[in-house]
């Protein structure tokens, strides 16, 4: 029998014992493969009823040793581990679950955490060691060790006090890794303080890139239906198909906000409540001040009270019962420069220019990632912390480990939400 | 508390008074006056309770009143003994004024053995202070060590200060703060002048010309920190394209809508994200360069037909054949 030395699938070994064909998990061994010697399927006599994708999957899986459960979400699992030729280089194995959605395939999460994740490389970016797929046909990814929890715990765990200089390193970090991503054409679409993982080093890196994609073409929608909603911009609340980098620039100056007053800086419970939310900061958006805002899909003229109120963005279909609209609906001024400067102390008046330039209602106006980085923040003093010096929390596996496993854009309410969860056995007798 | 235990005992006068219960100036003793405390100076180390020493030096520096000793002594150079015996006092005295001057680390020398020999010459000077032999040249000398260290630091101080000050200088040259900071670098550097008037590098002050008291072999010298660099916010990346330039504006038909189109404008999206995007992708992501296939294929032309552009072009480099049959 003669056997393609390339990658054509091996027909079923013939015998009673045949194992169904796992199409599914083979091509999954893309990372690593060029490291790793491929051994031609014709060559080994021992692994007949076994293709080459396969064995370079093994080879993959083979470097490395799975340790301790760090966590478990409804959409991954998160375990701690290390390279077997090294016990001290630690990553997190964080295992994809097979989901109900996706019976016959990847879940889309997966595809674009690894599409994005192996073609970045910047020290601002969590990094993919490899991918691999297990018999039952889970996959794997393995990534980067981030010890040191996240920056939203940073600002949540008062024990820790930090400096303007200590923010100024942490929001850097973050627009490198946003500008890298944009120049990459790559939109991360979740940015929030829990997916600033903190290195070993404290170094912080951009994870999650569950909701991901490229730049789009002209004239291709997109989804408005991404972004935690604390850090979605306006043009997604009121039904963008087209945008670009703005999005990200929006969430990251409110993480660079919530930096900088240790709490939520923009919170709301409904998507309704979230416009409401910047127009109280930012003023009610006009014709003038934003071309065009008129035109978005859930746009309401700010005194016409007679219009049902814009839907809350799940979608069409679930319009939002009518808020109080006589107050809500009046045009809103912008807050002027006294209440950011009263709101921000910590981050000086150049802090602020930068701020307000990415929080900028109209997307265009909006700072870009590069404009961002060349602003004069970064330069002028006080210089931003050295990493070794940065302020740090203490043992952070487990927070990792919660943060890793969660499905992109999912809203961690906090309480209610684990509350929730909870099986009330009291209520069955 | 063991001397109120042997006060307790029953010990003698005599023992009392060589414990020192007993003040040799007034005479005075711990059984008379229970709150009784010693005070010793550092110049002569002679004991002395504290009513005495308010008593004598209140008004000024006066001469020690133990019979034989002439020093002069001053009340706010009193303090309390930390040893019992005073010779161990003295000596830890000693030792931290010399350490205090004398403290290069291992690291400040090429060699182990310098360190040795430096360490050896410091139990030397400590030695003699102690013993009070050569006591004037050995003072002499650690005091003309502390001066060359101190000018040492300084000349370094100096460089670093204004190197701080011409780079705040560049930053903004018109702001008030700038001009202020200017004219105290001025006077400082006037400050320096006269003293570096003589010597033109200050590295190179106390080399041969002045009497720095010790020379120790195989001592580093002290260099200037290097200058911080001036934050990059960019942590040194440079993303720019190589192989192409992009331009403002195309004037492409499948596009044109878009460029128009009030839900692209509004949303925020960028058609120059696009240009730039699909640029990249033509240009970078093969390793395919234009330029060089057209000069591949003007050598073509001039010479063999029938070759493709692709090896063409490779042969005309002379490079490595560009695998393009990737399996995955």
């Amino acid at each position: 029998m003669v056997i393609s030395p390339v990658l054509s699938p091996k027909p079923n070994p013939p015998g009673p014992g045949a194992r169904p064909p796992t199409m599914k998990s083979k091509p999954l061994a893309i990372l690593n493969s060029s490291n790793v010697q491929p051994p031609t399927a014709a060559s080994t006599p021992g692994d007949t009823g076994r293709d080459m994708a396969e064995q370079m999957n093994d080879e993959v899986r083979k470097q490395f040793k799975t340790g301790a459960k760090l966590g478990e979400g409804t959409y991954a699992i998160v375990y701690s581990g290390h390279y077997k030729s090294d016990p001290s280089s630690l990553v997190a194995i964080k295992k994809i679950k097979v989901n109900q959605d996706y019976k016959d395939g990847i879940a889309m999460d997966a595809i674009r955490e690894i599409k994005f994740l192996s073609e970045l490389d910047h020290p601002n970016i969590i990094k993919l060691h490899a991918v691999f797929s297990t018999k039952d046909q889970n996959i794997s990814l393995v990534l980067e060790h981030l010890p040191l929890g996240d920056i939203e715990t940073l600002w949540k765990t008062h024990s820790i006090s930090y400096s303007p200089a200590d923010i100024k390193a942490w929001a850097n970090m973050l627009a490198q890794a946003v500008w890298f991503c944009h120049e990459n054409y790559v939109l991360h679409r979740d940015i929030k303080g829990n997916n600033l993982l903190i290195a070993a080093d404290g170094t912080v890196k951009l994870a999650d890139f569950g909701l991901a994609r490229s730049f789009a073409d002209p004239g291709r929608p997109m989804t408005y239906n991404v972004i935690t909603r604390f850090y979605r911009p306006p043009e997604l609340l009121l039904g963008a198909r087209h945008y670009g980098g703005g999005v990200d620039v929006w969430s990251m100056g409110v993480v660079i906000a919530e930096l900088a007053i240790r709490e939520w800086f923009l919170p709301s419970n409904t998507d309704f409540e979230q416009l409401v939310a910047i127009y109280d900061v930012f003023g009610t958006p006009t014709e003038d001040s934003w071309p065009g805002v008129s035109q978005f899909e859930f746009y309401t003229p700010p005194d016409d009270s007679s219009v049902p109120a814009p839907a809350n963005g799940t979608g069409p279909s679930h319009r939002a019962t009518s808020p109080s609209q006589s107050t809500q609906s009046s045009i809103k001024r912008p807050q002027p420069l006294t209440y950011w400067r009263q709101r921000f102390p910590l981050l000086g008046e150049d802090g602020i220019d930068l701020i307000r330039g990415m929080l900028t209602l109209d997307p265009r106006k909006r700072l870009s990632a590069r404009e961002v980085l060349e602003h004069r923040y970064w330069t002028n003093a006080p210089r931003p912390t050295k990493k070794e010096d940065l302020p740090r929390q203490g043992s952070g596996e487990e927070k990792m480990g919660e943060d890793l496993k969660r499905r992109g854009g999912e809203v961690e309410s906090g309480r209610v939400d684990k509350v929730a969860r909870k099986l009330d056995f009291g209520a069955m007798r | 508390m063991s001397k109120a235990a042997s006060r307790a005992n029953g010990a003698s006068t005599k023992r009392l008074a060589e414990d020192g219960d007993i003040c040799p100036v007034c005479k005075s003793s711990r059984y008379l006056n229970p709150n009784m405390r010693f005070r010793v100076n550092p110049e002569c180390y002679h004991r002395m309770c504290e009513s005495c020493v308010d008593r004598i030096f209140s008004h000024g520096p006066a001469a020690c009143p133990i019979a034989g000793c002439k020093r002069t002594l001053r009340r706010a150079r009193f303090r309390e003994q930390t040893f019992e015996d005073l010779k161990v006092e003295r000596e830890v005295d000693i030792r931290k004024r010399v350490a205090r001057v004398m403290n290069k680390t291992e690291s400040d020398f090429e060699t182990l053995r310098d360190y040795n020999n430096y360490l050896e010459t410091v139990e030397e000077i400590t030695w003699n202070l102690i013993l009070k032999i050569d006591l004037e040249a050995t003072e002499k000398r650690l005091r003309l060590w502390e001066e060359a260290q101190k000018a040492e630091v300084e000349s370094i101080n100096s460089t670093v200060s204004r190197r701080l000050h011409t780079a705040t200088d560049t930053v903004d040259p018109q702001s008030d703060t700038a001009r202020v900071i200017l004219k105290k670098s001025g006077v400082q550097r006037k400050a320096l002048g006269p003293s570096s008037a003589n010597t033109p590098e200050p590295g190179a002050m106390d080399t041969g010309l002045k009497d720095t008291g010790f020379t120790f072999a195989g001592l580093k010298k002290r260099v200037a920190p290097e200058p911080e660099k001036p934050f990059d916010p960019y942590g040194g990346w440079n993303i720019e394209p190589q192989y192409y330039t992009v331009m403002d504006d195309y004037d492409v038909d499948f596009i044109s809508g878009a460029k128009t189109d009030v839900h692209h404008l509004a949303g925020g999206y960028d058609i120059r994200d696009f240009y730039s995007r699909a640029l990249c992708e033509a240009f970078s992501g093969f390793g395919v360069f234009v330029e060089e296939e057209v000069i591949a294929r003007e050598n073509q032309a001039s010479g063999d037909v029938g070759v493709g552009t692709q090896t063409a072009a490779t042969v005309a480099d002379g490079g490595k054949e560009v695998n393009m049959d990737d399996i995955f």
